[in-house]
């Protein structure tokens, strides 16, 4: 098996990732991208802290339009402060995506790695499981799942981790089938290397770029799927999050659209940032590209 | 000025409507429902999808008028004896069953048993010992006691007079296959099309005992299971009339909109009420300072006004304000934080650090957005002003919540119940001791006060109106002394009509009564 187009484990680990740092801050898109989510981020994490109000608490009257002075973006159905519940339920809507993304990633890259590595009985059955999970219509699935345990964060949080692994499980065992072939890797059986080391410290860390790129984008849809969880009066609604507020005032989105637009901006922003930095990254992670340039 | 002009507008229309029209007849009535309708046997079941379609396939011994006050129906005239044990129906001779055989008394005592035994509001007919057939137009109804809620139970969302012939061949009758079609009514209109939780179609019954009613051709009655499709259908005039309607917004629209017409008249003998339940046997709530710190907590003004926009009314105790047993001298509990905060101070509930007391679980029943939800919602920053916490449980669906009701897995929960024309029917389940049962929508208060069983069971049995008032009036004092539960606003229930319908049904009983006087205008 030939080893060409693709390079061996690089003695010099700085300089590719310094490369890789140099092509993605060309792309202007990512930056924006980054500037974005680092103010979203840093908004929610930092806002609550500035800024003490509760989100629950009964601001002003209830529909409220924006451009009042107690409620500067409105407030919804039950009187509750948009503004108040912007800043506070990013917190929550952002761990959902980070905690769903990070499970699915767990699962996928786990999965992936042992069925693509071993090969044979292991990757039949392990590719049974992630098809027979592919075939679930993965929202109707995470209903299920936030139906059967009453929904709160940590629930929905799996549920969306729980369906949405079996991308990332067969990227990674590709990368796998690919990489176990490859000179480098023989080199470390050669020499007696375990399995484990193998498997982690070797072919993962080759394997890496692309699934950086699909767990970006992983958050993103993790995200959106909170999002739809929540419109469908699936959320949490004991935890203020911008998908509990777009499910709430769903019904009033005819007479009062400033309940719904607001929280649905952000997170349509801040999906959208995370998709331009998951192409930067893609871009900038990719070696053909890089060699093109 | 728009709002003038739409005034302007809706006044004429009013007094055009107000100039005694001559009832047309014919036309085909579009009606709008919430829930679809399973069966259509309100002998054995209630809610309003089927007492809404039963009263209209169905007649029943007596109808009401919009002050209570019983009226002649498939009975012509009826007594009472005066020891109250016996209730005398003259039926009418002429009327027929809708496959043109003759409504006798035989049919009235089999509908009767039938209902005593099978119909979910148990304490309705429980007196009925017995019903004597003297001859094919007469029956009489033996009681064990007195029972002067019977008045309102020979109505017609309660009592539908079925065909002995047809339900009494030995089926099973909460099985009978002719509960969801082929359905053999009494009643002005008969079912001819079902399409199951669709639509389904009523036609006029030609050879109906009163003569030249009903005056519409046809009923089409469809499922909306959501209300903005309610009002969007309402605005395109694809819709004429929907009863039972308590979405807050939709109503608020449905008034802005001159072509439309809102009425909160026709609930008074539906009587709902809502209420926030607190779980008497749990600590901390056993103790009545907790509970009436709480209900100090609730701005009742704020729920009817802000979240309702006026279009409820606050409820001041268990019965219904359009009840005749109504009361107004009741414990009240003001909107008053700093009496709250005191009432739990004294109860030793003490804030921690966090400035929280105690956390507690709020549950709520689905399906009722503005009367359950959005109130068990508004109890979360309501109830931390006086530090405690709320943490709203959402039910996955009805049985989710009806589980935690009848195993009293809850702390405090919204929860709401129709009275149905009589509080022995529909109000005593929630007080009565003997009613502490695990079910929904019975005693989950697990409430016990010997002196109101007592007076409960007195009202069950009082001939005499006033008296009975009486009894009803110490009732309410005392429960809402107790506050086993706190009552929140009576049910927003509102019917919207378009301007074409006339004489929009605004008895007792509204639409769950029969619709032959209502016409449709061009």
């Amino acid at each position: 098996m030939s080893a060409h187009g693709t390079s061996p484990p690089a003695p010099q680990a700085l300089s590719p990732t310094r490369e890789a740092i140099a092509m993605f801050v060309r792309r202007r898109a990512a930056i924006a991208g980054l500037v974005l989510l680092a103010l979203i981020v840093g908004v929610s994490l930092i806002g609550p802290v500035v800024y003490d109000a509760d989100p629950f608490d009964i601001a002003a009257a209830p529909l409220t339009p924006p451009g009042t002075s107690e409620a500067w973006l409105g407030s919804d159905q039950q009187g509750r402060d948009v503004l108040t519940g912007l800043v506070y339920g990013g917190r929550a809507t952002l761990a959902v995506g980070a905690t769903a993304a990070g499970i699915a990633v767990l699962i996928g890259v786990t999965i992936g790695a042992l069925a693509g590595f071993f090969g044979g009985i292991v990757d039949e059955m392990l590719m049974r499981v992630a098809e027979f999970f592919q075939v679930l219509p993965a929202l109707l699935f995470a209903m299920v799942l936030a139906t059967l345990f009453s929904p709160s964060l940590i629930v929905i949080a799996l549920a969306i981790g729980v369906v949405s692994w079996p991308p990332t499980a067969r990227l990674t065992r590709a990368e796998f089938l690919k990489l176990r072939e490859l000179d480098f890797v023989a080199a470390e059986r050669v020499i007696g290397a375990s399995t484990g080391r193998i498997l982690w410290k070797v072919i993962l860390p080759n394997a890496l770029p692309p699934l950086i790129v699909s767990a970006t984008f992983a958050i993103g849809t993790a995200i959106l799927f909170e999002a739809s969880l929540s419109f469908l009066g699936l959320g949490d609604p004991n935890r203020m999050s911008w998908g509990l507020m777009i499910g709430s005032g769903r019904s009033y989105m005819l007479t009062c659209w400033w309940a719904v637009t607001f929280p649905g901006l952000m997170i349509f922003l801040t999906v959208l940032a995370i998709s331009l930095i998951g192409d930067g990254l893609n871009d900038a992670l990719n070696p053909k590209l890089r060699e093109r340039r | 000025m728009r709002a003038k002009c739409i005034l302007a507008g809706a006044l004429m229309l009013m007094a055009s409507g107000a100039v005694a029209q001559e009832p047309k007849r014919g036309g085909t009535l579009v009606m709008g429902q919430s829930v679809p309708t399973s069966i259509f046997n309100n002998a054995i079941a209630s809610g309003t999808g089927v007492m809404v379609p039963g009263a209209q396939l169905f007649a029943s011994p007596l109808m009401h008028d919009e002050n209570w006050n019983p009226k002649p129906y498939l009975a012509e005239s009826w007594e009472i004896s005066p020891d109250a044990l016996s209730v005398t129906l003259h039926l009418r001779k002429d009327a027929l069953f809708h496959d043109g055989k003759p409504i006798t008394s035989e049919d009235v005592a089999f509908s009767i048993l039938t209902i005593r035994d099978n119909h979910p509001f148990n304490t309705m007919l429980r007196p009925v010992d017995g019903v004597d057939t003297p001859d094919a137009h007469t029956a009489v109804i033996r009681l064990k006691s007195p029972h002067p809620a019977i008045l309102y139970a020979m109505g017609p969302p309660l009592m539908p007079i079925l065909p002995k012939h047809v339900y009494g061949d030995g089926k099973p009758i909460k099985q009978h296959p002719n509960n969801a079609r082929d359905v053999v009514g009494s009643g002005p209109f008969k079912l001819v099309d079902v399409k199951p939780g669709d639509q389904f179609v009523l036609e006029r019954f030609d050879k109906f005992f009163l003569p030249g009613k009903p005056y519409l051709d046809r009923i089409i009655v469809k499922t909306y299971p959501d209300s903005q499709t309610s009002i969007l259908e309402f605005e395109a005039g694809r819709l004429h009339i929907q009863p039972f309607f308590n979405r807050v917004l939709e109503l608020e629209r449905a008034k802005g909109n001159a072509q439309l017409g809102v009425t909160n008249k026709g609930y008074e003998a539906v009587g709902g009420i809502n209420w926030l339940l607190f779980n008497n046997k749990k600590k901390p709530f056993d103790d009545i300072r907790v509970r009436q710190a709480i209900a100090y907590a609730i701005d009742k003004n704020f729920i009817v006004k802000a979240l309702h926009k006026g279009l409820s009314k606050a409820a001041t105790g268990p019965i219904h304000s359009g009840f005749p047993q109504y009361s107004p001298d009741v414990s009240t509990y003001p909107y008053d934080l700093k009496k709250a905060e005191e009432l739990l101070e004294a109860a030793g509930l003490k804030k921690g650090a966090d400035g929280i007391r105690l956390k507690v679980t709020c549950d709520y029943y689905p399906g009722d957005e503005d009367g359950q939800k959005r109130l068990a919602e508004y109890m979360k920053p309501a109830l931390k002003r006086v530090g405690i916490d709320v943490e709203v449980r959402a039910p996955a669906d009805f049985a989710a919540w009806a589980k935690r009701m009848a195993e009293k897995d809850f702390d405090i929960s919204m929860d709401a119940a129709f009275a149905w024309g009589d509080p022995v029917i529909g109000v005593n389940r929630t007080y009565l001791s003997s009613n502490i049962r695990p079910l929904v929508f019975t005693n989950n208060a697990q409430y016990a006060n010997p002196k109101v069983d007592e007076l409960l069971a007195a009202a069950e049995r009082e001939p005499d109106t006033a008296k009975r008032k009486a009894i009803y009036v110490e009732f309410q004092k005392i429960v809402t002394a107790d506050v086993p539960l706190y009552w929140l606003t009576e049910l927003p229930y509102h019917t919207i009509y378009s301007k074409k319908v006339q004489n929009v049904p605004t008895t007792i009983w509204g639409t769950a009564s029969p619709m032959m006087d209502v016409w449709l205008s061009e």
